[in-house]
């Protein structure tokens, strides 16, 4: 312990490093397992070691993508997303302005109401709101678009912090006093001087929702609508490794997605920790 | 270890005062040379100060004192022991970081009983060190405090009673008032030197401001690119430096065309005596050596007042002359009275300015 | 609000009925299923989440890594869900891949009693998601360990073991409660991976909705309704406690 040289010992660095090794192994090897059963056109029961390089084809998932209902229930979900993005976007942006710029001094109030859907799990709510509307409304819950206020708010806590980390970094208090000492309106301000400085942190919450959005199944399941997620666990009981090769396509791209919005908030400045959690 | 020079102090302290060499002390970080070959010995007691822009090796000079780097050549000695290798816990230096080095969970109290419980003071003994440092560095009020709580001042305080309290041989300050306003830094500085003198710790100071450098200092070394440049009293640094990098390093400087004369140089139009040897012609010279005059029809070669700033017992003018180009004089009571920009004016070095360096 | 009422007054009758029922009985093993599950991995993802912010921390050498682990982890910490858990049945099914590896080697893993849908499968799974969400949560206030601490408390005499023990743990305590009981309210709550694994599991959320989706007795929807309220009940202490823990992490940070 006295010099760096010494300081950092060779054993350390071994445990170390076999340490990140045997996590990237708990990490990838669940995912090569299912690329294994997704593109190897070989039975399950076969795929052991000795067969690690035969059949490898994406017929599965060609075959699983000529589906006509993945598709109907694939725009179910994206329709949703979209929705349930404007919807946030609609509510929780002027929320977050008047927050940030008029009453500094409720923001800690605001963040923790806002955390709140995550203590309300999934199931929680739907039963609640299920309740509520079976007595208020009962055709409400029909329309599989009954899911996007569900979404709104549970993607509200990602939503409301990338936004407001977002207002922090462009100094909006200042934004929008130099905005108004100029004669502009609030919606003017919104739309015009807040909203395109702030686009980073706005396509980062929009990301984060559309990904949560389209891999979500708990709401959807439980409401007996039919989603993308709710499609992949019926279609992949009938059919196991087209199912598999199909969710993995939707694992990689909504991975993809959220690594290019995690991108984008770091060219901003933005720590992923104060956008995620 | 042996320990040389106890002294008693006035305030009834021992304190183990130690003389510190370093020896050819050479540090390479990868391709880059942080220091080569560095001579620097400190006598006991003694402030000294490492000054120089950043990147010329103070800091690294710093860090191999405290032990936290290894040389790849030479020797550190403290009263003549090798301690090269000794690790930094078991060094029983103190040392003042630049920032947040206070331990955040602890009150400005526990932050300095820190060192004395990892010792193992009895508790009396801790106690009575403790109230005493607080005294010291006036922080009585404060000593429950957490460091969130303090300002920057106060919590530099604490780790200076900090780094003091286990009665260092040797104390290392790495730019302690970098962090602070000005006033404050000022102030704080002065307490630095106060407390140091009072206690009487052997102490190298790090830092890249001249004005502090040469406030507290009981020596400057002026450091660049790894290489000791000089090292001396403050005064002498000021009067006699031994190249245009340190007379330029502290303070403002003048270079202007220098012709030789007998017993001396002609320098803007007047004879001086002059240190160094002119190998490319050009003398320094300070902007208080500088006298200027308004051209009342005189003769001359007239230089252009381009701009005038009142810094209180001084006034600064910034001239455009003809030959030299920009030059900057201080000037102090009638003469700085009523310039303004665009002035006519003859700039030539007093008669009473003593040498100037030659380049 | 609705929920909480009917949680208490089953049948339109105020009373405690319905809470205790839920909690005693054939549903006292769904809570204990889901509490020792969520606990588990919290304290297994917990602990392995910081090691992992400890071991990345002052790592610059390969200059991707870092900001690789970084995205991956606020990638992975958000994929539980339907296609994790087709990843493990491909890799840990009883036809896994790795299954049969371990198989030819001698390891009969399922002979051991291990299944995906057991709380330990379970717990295995839970943990790819549960690793990656502690990572986000502590490597903040790991990253915010400076260097000038550990160097003040060498130079002082300390020992590596008296720097952790008295600086770098105290500080390091609350983030990690905090990022612990995260993990508990995530694993609790999560529902698409139990239900894919184990789709009439002793879980809380698979019974919630057994309980409701079969509601013909209007006692069972009462019943329902008091398991939600506990599950809510227990998650808002939770959350609680995790936000005193980070204000106080939070502001040792300023200083």
């Amino acid at each position: 312990m006295s010099a760096p040289a010494v300081r950092r010992s060779r054993g350390g660095a071994v445990a170390r490093w076999t340490f990140l090794g045997l996590l990237a192994l708990f990490f990838v090897v669940p995912q090569l397992a299912m690329a294994r059963f997704a593109f190897q056109n070989v039975p399950v029961v076969m795929l052991d070691s000795s067969t690690v390089l035969q059949g490898w084809s994406a017929h599965r998932l060609i075959e699983a993508l000529a589906e006509p209902e993945l598709w109907v229930s694939a725009r179910t979900s994206v329709v949703l997303a979209a929705l349930a993005i404007a919807l946030n976007l609609a509510l929780l942006m002027p929320l977050a302005v008047l927050v940030e710029v008029y009453r500094p001094r409720l923001r800690p109030l605001v963040t923790a109401v806002t955390l709140l859907p995550w203590v309300v799990p999934p199931i929680a709510l739907v039963v609640g709101v299920a309740a509520t509307f079976r007595q208020v409304a009962p055709w409400f819950l029909a329309s599989p678009l009954s899911l996007v206020p569900f979404y709104a708010l549970w993607a509200m806590p990602f939503t409301y912090r990338a936004l407001d980390a977002g207002l922090r970094a462009v100094n909006a208090r200042t934004l929008v006093e130099a905005a108004r000492s100029l004669g502009a309106s609030l919606p003017t301000v919104l739309v015009r001087v807040l909203a395109p400085a702030m686009s980073a942190a706005i396509v980062a919450s929009a990301g984060l929702t559309g990904a949560l959005v389209l891999g979500e199944f708990a709401f959807a399941s439980l409401l007996l609508k039919n989603t993308l997620p709710t499609y992949l666990v019926n279609y992949q009981r009938g059919a196991p490794q087209a199912g598999m090769a199909l969710a993995l396509t939707v694992m990689v791209f909504t991975a993809v997605g959220m690594a290019g919005v995690v991108h984008l908030l770091r060219r901003r400045g933005l720590g992923v920790s104060t956008v995620g959690v | 270890m042996t320990r040389t020079s106890t002294n008693q102090r006035t305030d009834g302290q021992h304190n183990d005062m130690a003389t510190i060499e370093m020896i050819g002390v050479r540090k390479e970080f990868g391709a880059t040379v942080a220091l080569a070959d560095l001579h620097l010995s400190i006598g006991s007691g003694e402030l000294v100060c490492l000054l120089g822009p950043s990147g010329c090796g103070k800091t690294t000079a710093l860090r191999l004192l405290a032990g936290f780097e290894t040389p790849d050549a030479g020797a550190i000695l403290v009263d003549g022991d090798d301690i090269t290798t000794v690790p930094p816990r078991r060094r029983g230096f103190g040392m003042v970081f630049q920032e947040y080095s206070l331990f955040p969970n602890l009150t400005a109290r526990q932050n300095i009983e820190f060192g004395l419980k990892v010792r193992r003071a009895g508790k009396a003994e801790t106690a009575a060190t403790v109230e005493r440092l607080l005294t010291m560095t006036r922080l009585e009020k404060h000593a429950s405090k957490f460091p969130h709580q303090m300002s920057g001042g106060q919590k530099q305080r604490v780790a200076l009673a900090r780094a003091i309290a286990t009665q260092p041989r040797l104390l290392l300050l790495d730019e302690p008032l970098s962090a602070l306003d000005a006033q404050v830094r000022e102030h704080l500085r002065e307490e630095i030197r106060r407390l140091q003198q009072q206690v009487g710790v052997t102490t190298v100071f790090v830092t890249h401001d001249q004005h502090e450098a040469m406030a507290v200092a009981d020596r400057v070394a002026v450091m660049r690119d790894g290489v000791l440049e000089q090292i001396d009293p403050p005064r002498t640094l000021y009067s006699r430096p031994a190249s245009a990098f340190v007379a330029g390093f502290v303070g403002t400087v003048n270079r202007v065309g220098a012709r030789p004369e007998p017993d001396g140089w002609r320098v803007l139009g007047a004879h001086v005596p002059a240190v160094g040897e002119a190998v490319t012609g050009t003398a320094v010279v300070r902007p208080e050596q500088l006298a200027v005059q308004r051209a009342n029809g005189t003769p001359g070669v007239f230089a252009t007042v381009t701009g005038v700033s009142f810094l209180g017992a001084l006034t600064r003018l910034t001239l455009d002359h003809p030959d030299e180009g920009p030059l900057v004089a201080d000037l102090i009571g009638p003469e700085a009275d009523g310039w303004e920009v665009g002035d006519r004016a003859i700039a030539r070095v007093r008669a009473d300015a003593g040498s100037v360096v030659l380049q | 609000m609705v929920v909480i009422g009917h949680a208490f007054a089953p049948n339109g009758v105020p009373g405690l009925g319905a809470m205790s029922e839920a909690v005693s009985g054939p549903f006292r093993s769904p809570f204990r299923n889901s509490i020792v599950l969520s606990a588990v991995t919290a304290v297994i993802g917990g602990a392995l989440g910081l090691l992992l912010a400890l071991a990345v921390k002052d790592l610059t050498r390969p200059r991707w890594l870092r900001p690789g682990i970084d995205a991956w982890c606020s990638v992975a910490s958000q994929l539980g869900g339907v296609p994790l858990a087709f990843a493990f049945v491909a890799a840990l099914g009883t036809q896994g891949v790795v299954t049969k590896a371990l198989d030819a080697i001698g390891i009969d893993l399922l002979g051991t009693g291990f299944s995906l849908s057991s709380l330990a499968g379970l717990v295995v799974v839970y943990l790819y998601f549960s690793i990656p969400l502690m990572f986000l949560v502590v490597m903040p206030a790991v990253a915010g360990l400076r260097e000038t601490w550990r160097e003040a408390a060498t130079l002082m005499g300390a020992s590596p073991w008296r720097y952790w023990r008295s600086v770098a743990a105290p500080l390091l305590v609350p983030p990690v409660l905090g990022g612990v009981l995260l993990l508990f309210i995530n694993a609790f709550s999560a529902y698409a991976t139990a239900y894919v694994l184990d789709s009439s599991g002793q879980l809380v959320p698979l019974q919630i909705r057994f309980v409701l989706q079969g509601n013909v007795i209007t006692g069972e929807q009462d019943l329902g309704y008091a398991l939600v309220t506990w599950t809510v009940a227990l998650l808002a202490v939770g959350l609680a406690v995790m936000t005193l823990l980070q204000r106080r992490a939070a502001r040792w940070a300023q200083a």
